[in-house]
């Protein structure tokens, strides 16, 4: 009997009736979620997904009574037969921790940054049970031990500053599950971090719940994580449920439009030989110079024994029209790499080549218009624009800054006319940023990188604050316009999928060095090297039966290491 | 990084501070109308008694040479002579300092001791009653001025309702002065009114912004009561940036107590400070600039490590 046939004979445990949350804010009543039924039964993993401002956080906050205290509930939420909507405070302590409990998104933040994690933990353990300080604290370190912290004893002393990201996602799940909890609450668990510890916590829950019996709610907005780990899923869009079905109909046969038009905009990674969706660049034998040539450049920040090496003698290059994807985890330097190519950071050895000059030899002045070639767009949509200015005044500021001699009025016209381009209305011109959504202004970011009529673009992560439907039509527009302007773009992506489906060449990073570098349909179809290999096998595909294969071959490949180590 | 090589760190930085500022007092001394020879013999004082003071007192020198000597002297605890008092200065503040010490530390600590839990309370409250009051009585407080204030006080609890006396106990020894604490009371319920206005503040949006970080939603989703979250985690937390604000605050009690103490005729550094001033006696003046720039040093420096007894992070850099 599979999971889900077992569950489907069993009472749900986690059960919401018509759930309506409503958020009072300045602006008046603000419904977030309507209508929402669903029942998760023990044994069973029900996946929340929806885009942004879908509510999909909302209903599983309201699960399990946190709402923030200017929401409202109505309706029905109850766990394991106890109303949840109604309860007082002090019943809701109860439950919390020990009947439900729930991971959140950013373990950078969860834990208390002045408390030891086995206190943390212990904590947990002594709300619920009557048990001395001594047995909890051992209870804490057999927990550590149990999500996989190596040397538990020693690291239930340390403060959370002292784990990886991955390892404090591994404290937080300790603490979800101290007291055995029916109910496990996870919104957004591995979405602040890299995939291959992904792939690990995400084994990790599986491994906690699946014999334990534990319903989990699982909350995200990545169908590959829903393919991986749920049983079914239930697909929201403005506040509401708009499909509900196992995870293969919902994925593989949606009926709703939203979902199909949900899963179409997920960028899919291709793995096995299929036809390629755009055409590799050919190796000519004399290529034209490059637009952006790094040539064994090393950066380290600080000095002395103390000083870190971000970059270990990274040589790539980006010519004239074309994309190059840099690829890699946190930390493997990615983003210093495009800095160092942007002339933010001067290299410690090596050198810059920039349109054919060297970028550290040149004058200042001659600098000043290397500069004039080259876009950026950064990844945070919100922080990069300047909050004070209008969109119009934020896209004409290179044109000040490098064409000091241009009219007011040609400038406004080139600002029309670039706000085109990257598909927004001239009305947008004198909107403020905060008035556009996060796509509107990432292309805005565009518009502002592109007004200069650059060469090259730098991208850095420029998608990945931005929801699946979002990124695709602002890739569509760079794709477009990087056709019609014929600019090169330097493209910074930890999303495998994005820089398949986007780039010609990648260049993959790890630890400050390049790992491998080629075209992308070759190196991503048939990578050389293991770190390459590890890092695509553990992207989650959107299809639940590849995923379940991809994910036993995986693990396969790792006990087949483990044993070659041992 | 060790905890004594932090020390060390940092206390060699606090010299480095200490330096500056004798720079800076050696300037001013120097930059006195007429040079300190007329501050002594007064404008009555002819060319040639001028000039004969300034050879006595090394002050034809070149003034690098002059700082030398300043330096020297200041080590061996010469701050000058009193202009008006003659007595060295270093003993005047020697006699008053340990005064002035017990009415800033006293007021400091029932200001924190009332600041902290009613900060606490403002934010676990907020926009309630209780809050609204609190943050009206902390502006009222907070723009009253001291001497004000300490009227008030006098005219209220010494006079309509005898309960204290008008004036600090008086004497020259600590012993003298404890010996009857209850003349204490007006004067550090003065000098600690504005520091429960201005901590209890820096408290209450303290704890607000740790009452809405992720930690304590991450806790609550494991069961803790409000109390435990309050004082197990937010407490903790939101002591940090009141411990950073407290070394900077040194000064602002110090001015504080300058008028507490000639409003209630308490014999300590603010007394002689006030009285220096008004007879321009800028030896005493200076030595206290001293003092207060060293307490500020010395106040910052104990934030500091206590910031690193309370977070760990602190150790490495990295907070």
């Amino acid at each position: 009997m599979t999971n889900a046939e077992r569950s489907a004979a069993a009472e749900p445990i986690l059960e919401l009736r018509d759930l309506g949350v409503t958020f009072t804010t300045e602006t008046g009543e603000v419904p977030a979620v309507r209508g929402v039924t669903l029942q998760v039964r023990p044994g069973e993993t029900l996946a929340l997904v929806g885009e942004s401002g879908s509510g999909k956080s909302t209903v599983a906050l309201a699960s399990i009574g946190l709402l923030p205290g200017n929401a409202r509930a109505t309706g029905g939420a109850s766990v394991d037969g106890e109303d949840v909507v109604g309860a007082t405070e002090s019943d809701l302590a109860r439950l919390r921790g020990s009947t439900v409990s729930m991971v959140f998104q950013e373990p950078a933040t969860a834990l208390d940054p002045l408390t030891r994690v086995g206190a943390q933990i212990a904590e947990v353990i002594t709300n619920h049970r009557d048990v001395p300080a001594k047995e909890a604290a051992a209870a804490a370190v057999d927990l550590l031990r149990r999500v996989g912290i190596p040397d538990p004893e020693r690291r239930a002393s340390a403060f959370p500053f002292e784990l990886s990201g991955g390892q404090r996602q591994r404290v937080v799940i300790a603490m979800a599950i101290a007291n055995d909890p029916k109910v496990l609450i996870a919104d957004e668990p591995t979405t602040a971090l890299d995939v291959t510890v992904q792939a690990e916590i995400l084994d990790l829950l599986r491994d906690l719940t699946v014999g334990s019996g534990t319903a989990v709610l699982l909350v995200t907005h990545n169908m590959g994580v829903v393919a991986d780990f749920a049983d079914r899923v239930a697909v929201m869009l403005k506040g509401e449920i708009v499909e509900t079905g196992t995870v293969e109909d919902v994925l593989l046969r949606p009926t709703h439009d939203y979902t199909k038009r949900l899963l179409a905009a997920v960028p899919r990674l291709t793995v096995a030989e299929q036809g390629s969706e755009r055409a590799g660049v050919q190796e000519s034998p004399a290529p034209p110079e490059p637009v952006v040539d790094l040539r064994d450049v090393s950066v380290l920040f600080g000095r002395g024994s103390r000083a870190v090496r971000a970059l270990d003698g990274v040589s790539l290059v980006v010519r004239p029209g074309e994309t190059v994807g840099l690829v890699g985890e946190s930390g493997s330097g990615k983003s210093t790499a495009a800095r160092v190519a942007l002339g933010l950071i001067t290299p410690s050895e090596g050198a810059v080549h920039l349109f054919g000059a060297d970028l550290h030899k040149t004058r200042r002045r001659d600098r000043r218009a290397m500069r004039s070639g080259i876009g950026v767009v950064l990844q945070d949509p919100v922080a990069s624009l300047d909050a004070r200015m209008t969109v119009a005044e934020c896209i004409a500021e290179p044109l000040r800054v490098h064409r000091g001699r241009m009219s007011a009025r040609e400038r406004a016209s080139r600002v029309g006319e670039i706000l085109e381009r990257v598909r927004l209305p001239r009305s947008f011109a004198q909107r403020a940023p905060r008035e556009l959504s996060g796509g509107q202004r990432q292309r805005v970011s565009l518009a502002r990188a592109l007004v200069l009529d650059p060469r090259l673009l730098v991208a850095d992560e420029p998608t990945s604050a931005l929801d699946v439907s979002v990124q695709e039509t602002v890739l569509e527009v760079i794709t477009e316009l990087q056709d019609e302007l014929g600019f090169a773009c330097l493209f910074v992506s930890h999303d495998l999928a994005v820089v398949q489906q986007f780039a010609e060449r990648v260049v993959v990073m790890r630890l400050g060095r390049i790992e491998e570098q080629g075209s992308t349909r070759t190196t991503l179809m048939h990578p050389e090297t293991d770190y390459t290999s590890r890092l695509l096998a553990a992207v989650p595909v959107a299809d639940p039966v590849r995923q379940r294969q991809r994910r036993a071959q995986r693990l396969a490949a790792a006990a087949g290491g483990s044993d070659a180590v041992a | 990084m060790t905890t004594f090589l932090y020390l060390t760190r940092r206390v060699l930085q606090a010299i480095v501070v200490i330096f500056i500022v004798t720079i800076v007092v050696f300037c001013l001394l120097h930059a006195l109308p007429g040079g300190p020879a007329r501050g002594i013999l007064g404008p009555q004082a002819s060319a040639q008694q001028l000039a004969a003071f300034n050879h006595d007192q090394g002050l034809d020198k070149p003034l690098p040479l002059q700082y030398v000597y300043y330096l020297g002297r200041l080590v061996h605890g010469d701050l000058g002579t009193s202009y008006t008092l003659n007595e060295p200065v270093a003993q005047l503040i020697v006699q008053r300092l340990p005064k002035t010490l017990v009415l800033t530390v006293l007021s400091a600590i029932v200001g924190l001791l009332l600041a902290i839990p009613l900060g606490m309370w403002q934010a676990v409250r907020r926009n309630k009653p209780v809050d609204y009051v609190a943050t009206t009585l902390s502006f009222i407080a907070y723009s009253t001025p001291v001497y004000f204030l300490g009227l008030i006080l006098v005219l209220v609890f010494s006079q309509l309702l005898p309960l204290f006396p008008p004036q600090a106990p008086q004497g020259d020894t600590l012993g003298q002065v404890f010996a009857t604490p209850q003349g204490l009371v007006l004067p550090v319920v003065a000098g600690a009114a504005s520091m429960v206005a201005v901590f209890s503040r820096y408290m209450r949006a303290a704890t607000l912004e740790n009452l809405s970080e992720d930690y304590v939603r991450t806790a609550r989703a494991g069961g803790s009561r409000a109390r435990s979250l309050l004082w197990r985690h937010v407490f903790r937390n939101s002591l940090t940036s009141v411990v950073a604000m407290l070394g900077y605050y040194v000064p602002v009690v110090f001015g504080g107590s300058l008028v507490v103490e000639q409003l209630f005729n308490y014999p300590g550094m603010g007394l002689l400070f006030w009285s220096a001033a008004q007879s321009s006696d800028y030896p005493v003046l200076l030595g206290c600039v001293l003092v207060i720039a060293l307490a500020t040093v010395v106040g910052t420096l104990l934030a500091d490590i206590v910031q690193r007894i309370i977070d760990p992070r602190v150790k490495e850099g990295r907070s």
